[in-house]
């Protein structure tokens, strides 16, 4: 049971990991295109 | 104004709703019949990836093929971000497979059809990057990569029905069965669908900023000359 | 009609007789399928594998030389063209299908070549028994003519860019993949004698050929003529 939290906490942490980068990548792209 | 405004909230939607299916996916969920433990889960994932890595894919012949008769380089940049994605989806997509592979049948590769299809996808998009790599000049660059593109893709629904009818597979057969499979229960099959239409989000999303950032470099380019 | 077949046969017979005369790409095959031939003929031979593991596993090797043979030596037609400084003159000579046709044709006469020497010196020396040789020899002229039409297109790419020889065989892989797969099904089927297999075979095969064909006419005008 906590096995299976913490794959899900690890994955989770992963994905707004990576959507905060490709926000802030968002972010950044859309500063340089005005 | 108005849309950047839809897309802004947009993106905030997707990041709940990923977030929903990855804790459904854990908890939300009981373990499917006929997998090994938990391993069930990991298609929550896998299976979306591969979806991605295909439609990508297709993205990319179309906007190959628009470029050949339009010309315009846009089509060309679409093609190759979506190319580059492709690529991305595919090898998340190979490993999730090998390490769910690892678990049901005890071997991480053992080429079954499903297999030999994502590898040849994984070949043909690097092949596909290799020839980018490989010409200087940035009009044929576009169009010399735009037929190799067509010309996979056509190879493509050979892989996809012909060669795993003639073979045995161990895969089970969700990839193409997704919808209306009685062996899961419906819970699994909404979980599923959730993570199918959120990862489709996160390729568009991802889709559209790495257009915008060739955009941006090509336009930088121009500048300086 | 005549007119493009005309123009095409001229491409495929001024080709052949610049390579009877250089010897290239024949070269490049021959050598390479002979030592290949000679050394699993050696290591192997037709003892060590046992006769359930035949009909398959010896599909698996034939292919296996024909493949790579092929991709020694089929990129041959339109590379020398782009090294001896030819090919705008060829572009203004003849129509971009004519070049094409003129092209496959080539390498269709190559890839027979290759076959018609190297399949019976290797069921020969491999011993292999093949039951159903009317599907074999099928299996061949389709398979052979659906690898010379994908490495045709592929070849003609590969002699815009820069680094030539690796690429060929990048590109031309993943195209040739599923190919492979029936090829080597196929003929284990004709050597154990199954004639399902082989028919399934020679249906994919042909659709292979036969979309490759179209398609490869439909593009070829656009990577000729830059």
């Amino acid at each position: 049971m906590t096995d299976l939290m913490g794959i899900m906490v690890v994955t989770l942490m992963i994905w707004v990991g990576l959507f905060a980068y490709v926000y802030r990548l968002d972010r950044k792209v859309s500063r340089l295109e005005d | 104004m108005k849309l950047m405004r839809v897309s802004e909230a947009l993106k905030w939607v997707l990041l709940v709703w990923l977030a929903v299916v990855i804790v459904a996916a854990f908890f939300y969920v009981r373990p499917a019949e006929g997998f090994i433990g938990e391993s069930s889960r990991i298609v929550f994932f896998h299976v979306p990836m591969a979806w991605i890595a295909v439609l990508a894919f297709l993205v990319s012949c179309i906007t190959s093929v628009m470029y050949l008769r339009r010309r315009d380089p846009k089509d060309d940049i679409r093609a190759s971000v979506s190319a580059g994605l492709g690529l991305l989806f595919a090898v998340l997509a190979t490993t999730t497979g090998a390490v769910f592979a690892r678990i049901m049948w005890n071997a991480y590769w053992n080429w079954d059809p499903r297999q030999t299809s994502i590898t040849i996808l994984l070949l043909i998009y690097a092949a596909y990057l290799a020839l980018r790599g490989a010409i200087d000049d940035p009009e044929r660059r576009a169009s010399l990569s735009a037929v190799y593109a067509i010309l996979a893709f056509v190879t493509v629904p050979f892989l996809v029905f012909v060669v795993p009818r003639i073979y045995w597979s161990l895969h089970p057969d969700t990839i193409i069965n997704t919808r209306g499979s009685n062996e899961f229960d419906s819970r699994y099959t909404q979980v599923l669908m959730a993570s199918l239409v959120g990862f489709t989000g996160l390729y568009v999303w991802l889709y559209t900023i790495g257009c915008r950032i060739e955009s941006v470099r090509q336009r930088r380019r121009q500048e300086v000359l | 009609m005549s007119r493009l077949l005309a123009e095409a046969l001229a491409v495929a017979a001024k080709d052949l007789r610049t390579e009877f005369r250089t010897r290239v790409a024949l070269n490049a095959l021959g050598l390479f399928a002979l030592t290949v031939l000679a050394a699993v003929s050696y290591t192997v031979g037709p003892y060590r594998i046992s006769a359930g593991d035949r009909p398959f596993l010896l599909a698996v090797l034939l292919w296996i030389v024909v493949f790579f043979a092929a991709l020694a030596g089929l990129d041959r037609s339109f590379v020398k063209e782009e090294e001896s400084h030819t090919a705008p003159l060829l572009r203004l000579a003849a129509s971009p299908t004519a070049v094409w046709l003129g092209k496959l044709g080539f390498n269709l006469i190559l890839i027979y070549l290759l076959m018609a020497i190297l399949v019976p010196l290797y069921c020969i020396l491999m011993g292999y028994t093949i039951q159903l040789i009317g599907g074999f020899v099928l299996i061949l002229v389709f398979g052979g003519y659906a690898l010379a039409v994908i490495t045709t297109i592929i070849a003609a790419i590969i002699a815009r860019a820069l680094t030539r020889g690796a690429l060929f065989s990048v590109l031309s892989l993943p195209l040739l993949l599923p190919l492979l797969i029936f090829l080597i099904q196929g003929t284990a089927g004709a050597a154990d004698g199954t004639v399902e297999t082989v028919t399934n075979t020679l249906r994919a095969v042909l659709s292979m050929g036969g979309i490759m064909t179209i398609v490869s006419a439909m593009l070829f005008p656009v990577v000729w003529t830059d």
